[in-house]
């Protein structure tokens, strides 16, 4: 219960249930909490009202794309200080740029290596 | 209202909608503004003046107004010709447009919906294989690893038709800067020297004592010669030796990649480039890397050659412009 209580909490903003499921047992398995949200609307909604600890965040998101939740977060003063790490299949390295410049702590391109992202988010969450 | 009655407005609608999504519509208006309406304007003045100098009287008269009719008649053809023209002009503009807007949805496309269940497949072996859902025996773990082996080749297959894709259709930015070839070249030696490592084979290099530095998209180029490296050590058998060569030569940096494998018949020198041309089926890879190589080099304006001997080997040569600056897309 008290590991629980102080485990860190992952919200996966993410449409795709099948990979928002595997991510979710992967970040379990290294006693993480997560909590998932299937488009940028409830991602938002969810980053307000459990304040997470880290957000990953998909860019090709329904309801109004990962970007959207990006500016959402950096805008407000509750969640501006929430780390985000970006998940995406779009290549291209704008988006890249864009997202860097909008001060995410990591950016992934899927399919990525599972350890990989878990080393990515014990260093983000250490810091 | 009743059903007739919603039909008719339903259809008015329609046609309301089509007569303002048409595209013609403007530019029937700007054609009868720019040609049709300046002609009308000069004909009326040319007549006006015709009738106060009085020549549009008796014979000279009528053989005016003939002649006049005929050029008004010369005019309108020659006008419907161009009207043609341009319409056509317009409709191959929109179909380009179109066909641009296509390759970008299909990109996106086929991003969004076979990388994320690569991806998933991916986590989900992964996880099982890790232990996360339960123990794992070793037989279990050697499927799971062959499991593994697939969806990379997987993965890579799909990043290769991708990149070719965009590269094909003109999508993909080329950011050009300052590269450093032998570092470049030493750092791909790097990351490639476990692979060759584990089958005895020597990565020999003769690099130029000057700095070489050509104007290019560094990841790309980098690809290129990682490509050639990989393919080299594939195709030579173990505890052979590969040789990468950089020096510059007149204005290019030259590039090459010597394996002391198998070699390739002349017949199939031109083969090798073209899209999922594999000689070697056993060898592992998408058969795309050559051609995508071979994209990428043309796209900095330079070019790969190919010289091979049947059981000696086979030598690759990158040849990159040394000044792209201002050149090409």
């Amino acid at each position: 219960m008290t590991n629980e209580r102080n485990a860190k909490k992952i919200l996966i903003v993410e449409d795709g249930k099948e990979l928002l499921l595997s991510l979710s047992i992967l970040l379990k398995s290294q006693g993480y909490l997560t909590i998932g949200a299937p488009d940028a609307l409830f991602g938002i909604s969810l980053a307000h009202k459990e304040r997470p600890d880290l957000i990953i965040l998909d860019l090709g998101l329904p309801a109004g794309g990962g970007f959207y939740v990006l500016e959402s977060i950096n805008d407000s003063i509750e969640t501006n200080d929430i780390p985000v790490m970006i998940l995406t299949g779009q290549q291209g390295i704008e988006l890249e740029e864009k997202a860097r410049k909008m001060g995410v702590a990591a950016y992934l391109h899927k399919p990525f290596e599972p350890k990989e992202l878990l080393s990515r988010v014990k260093e983000i969450l250490d810091r | 209202m009743n059903k007739k009655g919603e039909a008719k407005e339903a259809g008015y609608g329609l046609v309301l909608q089509e007569l303002q999504e048409n595209p013609y519509r403007k530019f029937n208006l700007a054609f009868s503004l720019m040609v049709i309406l300046p002609f009308l304007v000069f004909l009326y003045i040319l007549v006006s003046k015709l009738f106060t100098l009085n020549i549009l009287i008796g014979n000279i008269g009528i053989v005016l107004l003939i002649a006049l009719f005929i050029s008004i008649c010369g005019f309108l053809i020659g006008v419907r010709i161009l009207k043609n023209i341009l319409k056509k002009l317009i409709a191959l503009a929109a179909q380009a447009k179109h066909s641009d807007q296509l390759k970008s949805t299909f990109v996106a496309t086929v991003s969004h919906e076979l990388k994320n269940p690569l991806t998933s497949i991916k986590t989900n072996i992964y996880n099982i294989s890790a232990g996360f859902t339960g123990e794992v025996n070793l037989e279990q773990k050697n499927i799971l690893g062959l499991c593994q082996d697939t969806i990379d080749r997987m993965s890579r297959l799909v990043n290769d038709l991708l990149d070719l894709h965009k590269i094909e259709a003109g999508m993909t930015d080329v950011n050009r800067k300052p590269c450093n070839v032998i570092e470049l070249s030493e750092k791909q030696i790097r990351e490639l020297g476990v692979v060759a490592g584990a089958r005895n084979i020597q990565i020999v290099k003769e690099f130029s004592d000057t700095k070489l530095t050509v104007w290019a998209d560094e990841d790309k180029l980098a690809r290129v010669i990682n490509n050639l490296l990989s393919n080299a050590i594939k195709f030579t058998p173990e505890a052979g030796i590969v040789t990468l060569k950089v020096y510059p030569a007149d204005n290019f940096a030259r590039i090459e990649c010597i394996d002391t494998g198998t070699g390739i018949e002349a017949d199939n020198l031109e083969k090798i480039f073209s899209k999922f041309e594999r000689l070697n089926s056993v060898k592992e890879g998408t058969g795309l890397g050559l051609a995508i190589s071979k994209d990428i080099a043309e796209m900095h304006r330079g070019k790969i050659l190919v010289e091979s001997e049947i059981g000696k080997g086979s030598k690759f040569i990158l040849l990159l412009p040394r000044d792209l600056r201002g050149r090409g897309r």
